[in-house]
């Protein structure tokens, strides 16, 4: 195990040691953040609400935040689309969207030429992430 | 060294420790009876007279799960200085018999342990090959992290939910109260439950900017597909295990929650129906969903996590890391 490596490449580094040490730091670093983390959980706990009440229902119902992007398409959809009901338009789409999302790797099978594709798809990314961002934070405040 | 030599020292060994056993076991019930004794004829005895301690000043061995706020680190403390003198122990008794034995200049008790393995399993050439793989320089870059990061987060989220599973009761009846009792009662409880929490938002977050990035890089792309499935796969399972830990509390937050959440996946048109009986257990989010939901939360959706997240890493060795343009 201690053999040197006969013929060490420039461009790259072992994976044990160097590239485990870098992971280990990481893993430190995530370490220390749990611990603050958890001193905060001491002095402030995450807390409860009231105990469930299936014949109370509260003012303001909200799934976890990252379904509310998925509820608010769904509470602002128009009931009728092109004669199809309209949450069940908005559910199909986003699964298809899931999909397709899936699949990408078999709709995008061409190498990238140069590194203009990557913008494309960071441009792409951005826009995706600002709308649903937005739907948040719409379903938040709503 | 002879066998008989090494028989020899191994029983020496197991007889003394059962002598230190022995007299541990004896003189701690004869210490007790003596003293009861001098009670019960008040006479004194040769025993300095000691009471026998009241139950509550026994030294408390559930104080930590209770939570009783004085003697914070006393088991911490305990563990750490008896575990001390037990490796100093454990060390110079296996460290004397070498020395005492003669049969080879001395080695490391690691470099033995280590050798003694390889030779049973035969393991050290495959594992040096499997460590010595090398990594392309640039995948030190900080976004190349988001992966692993995420695998971690995994493993943070599986010790703090099997320690969390210890007091949580999945009953309608008892779950509000148990996570009540995590909260007040047990020790370092509400740390491990805020850990829990936020390691799952944060489990979430990672993961998708760790998708975003291998989106924008075309990571994605030939031979490296059905790595990019199996992480959509993990992506849809990370977010599993927070819709399913989310109703656990089982508060008005998470009963709502998972009432519209149940309801989002009863819109599909033809199957909706299903999916909601499936989920809900009933037509109603009720306890049969409370135990379904934890079932899956701690057993079905783990194991199908860990199969995924080793066919994903697998995949990784394999092919490596895709260079960038």
């Amino acid at each position: 195990m201690t053999t040197p490596n006969p013929e060490p490449q420039k461009d790259s580094i072992p994976f044990y040691p160097d590239h485990v040490k870098t992971e280990f730091y990481v893993m430190v670093g995530i370490i220390i953040l749990a611990i603050i983390i958890g001193v905060l959980g001491l002095m402030h706990p995450v807390g409860l609400e009231a105990p469930a009440d299936p014949l109370n229902t509260p003012l303001h119902v909200k799934p976890e935040w990252y379904f509310l992007f998925l509820y608010q398409i769904l509470k602002v959809i128009p009931p009728n689309i092109l004669g199809i009901e309209g949450t069940a338009f908005g559910v199909v789409s986003v699964m298809l969207a899931l999909i397709v999302a899936t699949l990408w790797p078999f709709f995008d099978r061409k190498e990238d030429a140069s590194k203009k594709a990557t913008w494309i798809r960071l441009a792409v990314t951005i826009l995706g992430l600002l709308i649903v961002i937005a739907l948040t934070v719409w379903g938040e405040v709503s | 060294m002879k066998k008989s030599q090494r028989y020899l020292s191994l029983g020496l060994l197991v007889v003394g420790l059962a002598a230190i056993l022995l007299a541990a076991v004896f003189t701690h019930g004869k210490a007790y009876q003596v003293i009861a004794s001098s009670r019960v004829d008040g006479i004194t005895s040769i025993v300095p007279a000691a009471e026998i301690p009241p139950p509550k000043m026994e030294p408390c061995l559930s104080c930590h799960i209770n939570g009783e706020n004085k003697n914070l680190w006393t088991p911490l403390a305990r563990w750490a200085i008896f575990g001390t003198f037990g490796l100093f122990f454990v060390f110079g008794v296996v460290r004397s018999v070498s020395v005492w034995t003669k049969r080879k200049p001395w080695k490391p008790l690691t470099v033995r342990a280590a050798a003694w393995v390889d030779e049973r399993y035969q393991i050290s050439e495959p594992l040096s090959k499997i460590l010595k793989k090398p990594v392309p320089k640039f995948a030190l870059r900080w976004w190349y992290c988001l992966g692993g990061i995420t695998a971690f987060l995994f493993v943070v989220q599986g010790l703090t939910g099997i320690m969390l599973a210890f007091y949580y009761k999945p009953t309608a009846a008892e779950a509000y109260a148990s996570i009540q009792f995590i909260e007040n009662e047990v020790r370092f409880g509400s740390a491990i439950r805020m850990i829990h929490h936020w390691a799952a938002n944060g489990m979430i977050v990672i993961c998708i900017a760790h998708m975003l990035r291998v989106f924008i890089m075309g990571a994605y792309k030939r031979p490296r597909e059905l790595n990019w499935i199996s992480g959509v796969l993990l992506l849809i399972l990370t977010l599993a295990f927070g819709f399913t830990g989310y109703l656990l509390p089982w508060d008005q937050r998470a009963f709502w929650a998972t009432t519209v959440g149940t309801q989002i996946a009863g819109a599909i048109p033809a199957v909706g129906n299903l999916a909601l009986v499936f989920l809900r257990v009933g037509w109603n989010v009720n306890e049969a969903t409370l135990g379904r939901f934890y079932g899956l939360h701690i057993i079905v959706i783990p194991l199908a996590t860990v199969a995924f997240m080793l066919a994903h890493f697998l995949m990784v060795r394999r092919l490596g890391v895709k260079k960038p343009l």
